[in-house]
């Protein structure tokens, strides 16, 4: 099931860099899923996603889907932005704890209470994407 | 070998706007601002000036034009050196780390003097530029700098979690900028004095939520030298100094936030340097007569004070704004001022710490002495006080 898109006008103030390895991340979330890496031999996920477990040192991973839930664990409101984000501003950005249990830091989308159910959707800019977090059912 | 190491001498620039404009026809140095404060430490040391052989830089920001500046200085000095000289860089721990080294320097036996100094010129460089450097220093440049995080949206987002969970209200966390400024009001070096009510504080344009203008850094130069000695050299002298009881360590071994949920605003790196540094010098927070805390925000003091067991946990604001932080009450901390209203030009204001403690510990503080000052703690951090890094200093007259 694909996230929800939401279309933004312009390019990223900040595109990431894509590397060989996160190239499968940015494309999968620009088709509307949100993946990350779990270590073969630990199982465990991480975040951002790496190309070996960062519990064990295995060198094995794979992608794996991410549920895109979680709970709003803390946010601001930045007015004083870098300048390449002065248009945006003023930016709520955020943390949120996500159900698989990692924490995620990424814009968020209207105003929700601390410990509010939240989630994941894409936002396309017109140069390639970027992930956010919004209360969920909105 | 290991020797015991005291702080002997030191001299600071006032803090605030010394860096001149790209333009200007005179232009501020900074090697004029900085060897004279050398000229000067070593004076209060009293101390030789054959005898320095470790020099350690807090490493210069970007804008200075001067690169290698620690072998320029030495230049500029005609200052050989036996044991090393270096520059370090460990983000906001920068000062910290150099006067960490110095210290090493002299206890390893390297140098039986050693110059911790530094000059943070940064002011003509506007927030929003500057911006664009530090929201890449805190943050994954990938995950994180995409969406405008600057470094003090981490602590913005400190005092959201704290105000939900522990109940903390906006008036007693911006009680401790209304405290810094009073005790800046009494530092002839501080960037800030005239006095600060609570409602100003309040009123204050916000900058990030719910932090405004005076809960959070001003931009400013600055410039300060430490002189550190071998204790028996110390005694030789006949002045007081403060001996250097011990110091602790710890990195989370995370970059601003783990991607494990944990309780983000108990601040583990705090409170494990601070529960190693008291036991290495056989002491425990209530024994400390004041504490300097590298505090970029009003949230930032009251969570370290929290760590660090001087104020209880989820009690610190309140306990702030209750006087008990203040010079005065039970444990003053930040007399200087802090970063707030002393100044925070962010890579020597480890030093800055280092200087207030010595200030205090030498009963040299003036107005903002605090009486019988025998023992101090001073920290520093880097992100989201991911890594702290806390010494403890005694008075020894």
């Amino acid at each position: 099931m694909s996230l929800p898109f939401i279309d933004v006008p312009g390019n990223r103030p900040w595109p990431p860099r894509v590397s060989a390895f996160t190239q499968p991340f940015w494309e999968a979330l620009a088709a509307g899923r949100f993946i990350t890496t779990r270590g073969r031999t630990s199982g465990r996920l991480s975040f951002p996603p790496k190309p070996f477990c960062p519990y064990d040192w295995g060198r094995e991973v794979e992608w794996v889907d991410l549920s895109g839930r979680g709970k709003l664990y803390t946010q601001t409101v930045i007015h004083a932005a870098p300048a390449a984000f002065a248009h945006e501003a003023p930016i709520r950005n955020g943390i949120v704890d996500l159900e698989e249990g990692l924490r995620v830091a990424a814009r968020i989308l209207g105003e929700p209470a601390l410990d509010a159910a939240m989630q994941c959707v894409v936002l396309r800019y017109a140069d390639g994407p970027l992930f956010a977090f919004r209360p969920a059912g909105s | 070998m290991t020797r015991r190491v005291a702080v002997i001498g030191g001299a600071a620039s006032p803090n605030g706007k010394l860096q001149t404009a790209a333009d200007a026809p005179l232009q501020a140095l900074e090697h004029e601002i900085l060897a004279p404060l050398v000229l000067d430490a070593m004076a209060a040391a009293g101390l030789p000036r054959e005898e320095v052989d470790a020099l350690v830089l807090a490493m210069c920001r970007p804008y200075t034009l001067q690169k290698y500046f620690a072998t320029f200085l030495a230049n500029t000095l005609r200052l050989p050196l036996e044991g090393t000289i270096m520059e370090v860089l460990g983000n906001g721990m920068t000062g910290g780390l150099a006067f960490d080294q110095a210290v090493n320097a002299v206890a390893l036996g390297h140098a039986d003097v050693a110059l911790a100094l530094g000059v943070n010129m940064e002011s003509q460089a506007s927030s929003a530029d500057h911006a664009m450097s530090s929201m890449r220093a805190t943050g994954d440049v990938d995950f994180h700098t995409v969406f405008g995080f600057t470094p003090i949206a981490w602590y913005a987002m400190d005092a959201v979690r704290y105000m939900h969970e522990h109940g903390a209200t906006r008036a007693e966390l911006a009680s401790v900028a209304v405290k810094d400024r009073r005790h800046a009001s009494l530092n002839p070096i501080a960037q800030f004095r005239k006095p600060l009510t609570l409602d100003e504080v309040l009123a204050a344009r916000p900058i990030v939520e719910p932090l405004g203008l005076y809960e959070v850094p001003p931009r400013g130069d600055g410039a300060v030298c430490l002189v550190v000695c071998a204790e028996d050299m110390a005694r030789a002298t006949g002045r007081p100094y403060a001996l250097v009881r011990s110091r602790g360590f710890f990195h989370e071994g995370a970059h601003q936030i783990n991607e494990v949920p944990n309780d983000m605003t108990a601040f583990i790196s705090a409170r494990r340097a601070a529960e190693a540094a008291y036991q290495a010098a056989g002491i425990g927070p209530a024994d400390l007569d004041l504490a300097e805390i590298y505090a970029p925000c009003t949230i930032v003091q009251v969570l370290v004070t929290e760590a660090m067991g001087l104020t209880q946990r989820g009690r610190g604001a309140a306990q702030a704004a209750a006087g008990e932080t203040a010079l005065g009450g039970r444990i003053p901390v930040c007399t200087s001022g802090g970063c707030l209203s002393r100044g925070h030009p962010a890579y020597i204001t480890g030093l800055l710490t280092i200087y207030e403690l010595w200030e205090q510990l030498t009963h040299r503080a003036g107005e903002r002495q605090v009486r019988d000052a025998r023992l101090a703690a001073g920290s520093c951090e880097l992100g989201n006080y991911n890594a702290a890094l806390i010494h403890i200093l005694e008075a020894v007259a």
